[in-house]
Parts: C-alpha cells; sequence; structure tokens
C-alpha cells in the first residue's frame, strides 16, 4: 500500500519534472527569439531611416557622421577574398591529411589537432597583434589588406579544420576500401570521392568561417587598418565594415545612428554571402549528380 | 566569374606598392585618429599626389611608432612624461575638456572635485546638501571605454568600480537628453557639446569646478582642471611632407573639424 503510494507520487513527481522541463526549455527558446528580434529591431529603428543608395556606394565623410560605406564595403570584400583564398585550400589540406593520410590517434595527428583547438581558443586580440607583428613588419605588408585577409585566415582556420575533418570522419567508411576495390588512386578517390561527399560540411565551415571574419574588429584594427580610402591594390589599407562600426560607436561623437545604419549593411552582407555560398555548393552537387 | 575575380585580384596586386616618398603615416590615439583623417581628407584635396595614412592603436602605439620611425607622426591624448620628451616634441592640436552638467531649474551653481566624489560614489544622495531642492540625485555615468570617463574619473581620482551609477549611458547628447528629461540628473560631457548645447536653448548648465567656469576659454588657456592635450608628437627627423601636414594640422584651416568633433581649437 505504501510503496504504491510512493510510486504514485514519484510518478507525479515525475510528470511535475517532466513539465517544467518543457516550460523551462519552452521559455528559453521564446527569450532567445526574443532577444534576437529585439536586437534586429532596435538596428532597424535606428539604422534603416539613413539607409539610401547613396550610403550604400558613397565614400565616408566627416568621420563616418555623414556619406556612406562604399570603400569600406570594397575593403571588406577583398579582406574576405584574400581570407577565403588562403584559409580555404589550407584548411580542407590539413583536414584531409588528418582525416585520409595518418593514424588517427597517432602522435603526429594528435599534435596537429591539438595545435588547431589551442588555435582556436585564442582571443581575436592576440591574431590581429601577431598579425601586425608577422604580416605587417616582418613579412613587410604594413597596413594593408593583404595582412588583414591573412590575419583573418589564420584567425578562422581551426573552424574549418574541425568542421571539415568531422565532415570527413562521418563518411561512411565503405566509400575508402570500395574506391579502392575500384581500382581508383588515392587521389581519384579524395578528389572525385570524398570531397564532394564531404562539401555540404566544408561548406558549413567556410560560412561559419566568413561569419566570424566578417565580425571581426580585434584582428583587423592593426592589420588592415583605418584607412576610409578605396583601395587600389591589396597592399593598401583598407577599413572593414566592423572597425567602421566600432570606431562610430565609440570614438566619433554622435557617431551611434551611422553604426547602427552600417551594421544593417553588414547584417544584409553576411546573409548574402552565406547564401550564395550555400547555393553555389547546392548547384554544383546538382551538376555532379546530373553527369553520374 | 571565379576567373574574373582572380583576374582582378591579380591584376590589382601587380599594381603593388606605390611610390612611398610623398606618404604620411600617423598614428595613435583613437580619440584623436577621426580629426585627423578628417584633416588629412581635406588636405590630400588641397595637395594631389599626398597620401595620408591614418591608423590608430591607442596613445602608447603613437609614442612608440613615433620613436621608432614607423609613424611621421603620433597621436597622443595625455601630457608626455618626462622621459619621452627626451626624443619627442609634442604639437598641441586641440584641448578635450569634460564638465559636469545640470538642469538649468537645479539651483546647485558650482560643485568641487571632494563634492563630486562624493555624489559619484553615493556619500551624498540629496541634493539639499548642496544647497538644492529636497531631492534625490540621479546619478548619470559613461559607458566603459569613453575617453570623457577616462578623464573625469582621472580628475577625481576615482577607479570606475567606485562609481554608483543609477545611469549609464554612451553618448554625450544621451547624458543632455537624461538630464533634461530628469532634473535631479547629475552628469559629464564633452564641454564643446554642453556649450553647443547650451547656445541653442537646451535647459542646461555648465557647473563651474574648482572655481572655474568651463569655457572654450578657461580650456583652451588650462585653467579648467578637468582637460587633456591633444597632442601630435614628432621625433628629431621629420619629412618635408610630413611637416607641411602637420604644419597644416597647427593652423586655424581645421578649427571647424576639431569644433564637429567637440573638441577645443587652440589656435
Amino acid at each position: 500500500m505504501s510503496s504504491s503510494l510512493t510510486r504514485t507520487s514519484r510518478r507525479t513527481a515525475g510528470i511535475w519534472f517532466d513539465r517544467s522541463l518543457r516550460f523551462g526549455g519552452g521559455f528559453a527558446a521564446l527569450l532567445s527569439v526574443v532577444l534576437f528580434s529585439w536586437l534586429i529591431w532596435d538596428l532597424v529603428r535606428l539604422g534603416l531611416p539613413l539607409l539610401t543608395w547613396e550610403f550604400l556606394i558613397g565614400g565616408v565623410e566627416d568621420a563616418g557622421r555623414a556619406g556612406g560605406v562604399g570603400p569600406l564595403l570594397v575593403s571588406t570584400i577583398w579582406i574576405l577574398f584574400c581570407c577565403l583564398a588562403l584559409v580555404i585550400p589550407l584548411g580542407t589540406g590539413c583536414a584531409l591529411w588528418l582525416s585520409e593520410f595518418v593514424r588517427r590517434g597517432s602522435v603526429v595527428a594528435r599534435l596537429v589537432t591539438g595545435s588547431v583547438d589551442l588555435l582556436a581558443s585564442v582571443p581575436s586580440i592576440v591574431f590581429g597583434l601577431f598579425g601586425m607583428v608577422f604580416f605587417g613588419q616582418i613579412v613587410g605588408m604594413g597596413f594593408s589588406i593583404l595582412s588583414g585577409g591573412l590575419t583573418l585566415a589564420c584567425m578562422i582556420l581551426p573552424i574549418l579544420v574541425r568542421t571539415t575533418l568531422t565532415a570527413l570522419e562521418s563518411l561512411p567508411p565503405d566509400l575508402r576500401p570500395a574506391s579502392a576495390a575500384l581500382g581508383l588512386t588515392r587521389t581519384t578517390a579524395t578528389v572525385k570521392i570524398l570531397l564532394p561527399a564531404a562539401l555540404p560540411g566544408i561548406v558549413v565551415g567556410i560560412t561559419l568561417g566568413i561569419g566570424r571574419a566578417l565580425s571581426e574588429t580585434a584582428a583587423l584594427i592593426f592589420t588592415s587598418g583605418y584607412s576610409t580610402r578605396m583601395p587600389e591594390s591589396f597592399f593598401d589599407s583598407g577599413r572593414a565594415l566592423s572597425v567602421h562600426i566600432y570606431d562610430l560607436a565609440l570614438n566619433v561623437a554622435n557617431g551611434a545612428p551611422m553604426a547602427s545604419s552600417s551594421a544593417l549593411v553588414l547584417l544584409a552582407f553576411i546573409l548574402v554571402v552565406n547564401t550564395a555560398a550555400v547555393a553555389l555548393s547546392e548547384h554544383w552537387l546538382r551538376r555532379r549528380q546530373s553527369f553520374s | 566569374m571565379a576567373r574574373a575575380v582572380l583576374g582582378l585580384g591579380l591584376l590589382a596586386t601587380a599594381c603593388g606598392k606605390r611610390d612611398v616618398g610623398d606618404t604620411v603615416t600617423a598614428t595613435g590615439s583613437s580619440t584623436i585618429a577621426p580629426v585627423v583623417a578628417d584633416a588629412a581628407k581635406r588636405y590630400e584635396k588641397l595637395h594631389p599626389g599626398v597620401r595620408i595614412e591614418v591608423q590608430t592603436g591607442g596613445s602608447s602605439r603613437g609614442i612608440g611608432d613615433a620613436t621608432t620611425g614607423v609613424a611621421d607622426l603620433g597621436l597622443v591624448s595625455r601630457v608626455l612624461k618626462d622621459e619621452e620628451k627626451d626624443n619627442l616634441t609634442a604639437h598641441l592640436l586641440a584641448a578635450d575638456g569634460v564638465c559636469v552638467v545640470l538642469h538649468k531649474n537645479n539651483p546647485v551653481n558650482q560643485l568641487d572635485k571632494q563634492q563630486l566624489i562624493d555624489i559619484y560614489t553615493k556619500k551624498v544622495t540629496n541634493w539639499k546638501e548642496f544647497g538644492g531642492d529636497d531631492a534625490t540625485i540621479v546619478v548619470a555615468n559613461k559607458a566603459e571605454g569613453r575617453s570623457t570617463l577616462e578623464i573625469f574619473l582621472h580628475f577625481l581620482g576615482l577607479d570606475n568600480a567606485d562609481v554608483q551609477a543609477d545611469v549609464v549611458v554612451g553618448e554625450n547628447l544621451h547624458v543632455i537628453n537624461s538630464v533634461v528629461s530628469n532634473p535631479n540628473t547629475i552628469g559629464y560631457v564633452s564641454i564643446g557639446t554642453a556649450s553647443a548645447e547650451e547656445k541653442t536653448g537646451t535647459p542646461i548648465k555648465l557647473v563651474t569646478t574648482e572655481g572655474v567656469v568651463p569655457t572654450l576659454e578657461s580650456v583652451r588657456d588650462g585653467s579648467f582642471p578637468i582637460t587633456r592635450p591633444l597632442n601630435i608628437v614628432t621625433d628629431a627627423k621629420t619629412s618635408p611632407v610630413a611637416q607641411a601636414f602637420l604644419d597644416y594640422l597647427m593652423s586655424t584651416e581645421i578649427n571647424d573639424i576639431v569644433e564637429k568633433h567637440f573638441f577645443v581649437p587652440v589656435r
């Protein structure tokens, strides 16, 4: 009798626990949506009235309180281009080597993954100072778009290596012996079978990396710099949008409204770039499938 | 498409570095950088062929880069230390002053250093202690990272952790809005902003501190206590191009730019 009673009360307690868990989880989900919409709404409210075509293509006037962000948008694109041009081959190469060419758990593999993970936990300002000294002074690039892009590449390398590695490791293990059985060389198997199969994972890594790269200020302020001039070469200094937002919000009196509209532009830009990256990979995959 | 982008990129790289003979580099304080960048833009229009690169990184960076020769001009928003004066010369670009603002209807006209410390640490919380109304003092402080916060706390000798604020805001104008909407609020803003607002009829007053009325003149002649210099520093070997730009910065030509950034012109 008494034991059945405890059982019932235990069950009731369990039901209540389930309910509160469900309620708590729902509340957390709601809160994150509310916070996100609040943030966007604040940006839109302050920034949208200033967002015009002239703002998108115009030059920076009056320390950013007038004019637009045209040259900064160009600088941002160029910095991102330099960054991706280095980090995509380097990151996929490193992940390929780790997953296909060394034994998992071997000393070298652990050494490499360990240092990549360590790199991921380094604060971005450290990359900024490293980039300033290494690319800027030792290599002699000075304040330049190239120097900023390469610094960002170092910063997002761990993201790309990790996601690519996970994508390659989660491929069906049969793919490798099956390719060998068909007489494919390792290179052919890698390029024609493994990489395309892992492409969705790689693209996720690239989009995550792009997001981090575009929102970065600390790593760029000392490398690609502060100049608002329209860049003419990769050796010119060019202010990224994120650096501009930071400067307007903190160093320029009454810069807050323009900081909001610049933030809106940056947000839209990230959205466009990421959508393009996903669309491109899907397009490529579909074309491959129609061939085979 | 990808090939076109790559081609463009290679083309741009091929253009490479230009002749650096007529480039002036200025690095340092992020407070001064926007002013010098604006002045540089105007100067480049007047002197085609000259390029002025402005980079930030803080006052110590300005000192360092001017000493090592990485920069022609260092931007330093503080008084030079004695050992820095051995190698570097400071040229005063403008002055930055911070004053306490109250609502026009607040009977208090003067607050000295100790009284401000008491207010900002909440030792005194009622205006009647200073001869004002029987009302609770609302303390407005600036957000971390603002240069006005640094100057003000440096003057009071306080840490930001000591300050007990009711309102924390970022912009000078937000402080003024808080004071206007609640007459019991005390705040501090850049003197340039405060006097501009006072002139346009905003119901605020600039509070006399340590017996000195905060005006553009008292900041300019250095008698107002809550100020700091905005300096351009150079070493012994300044290139003719850099010297010409420095002369321009030291002229009255840029006074409107200085004022637009709410600093006080010194010429």
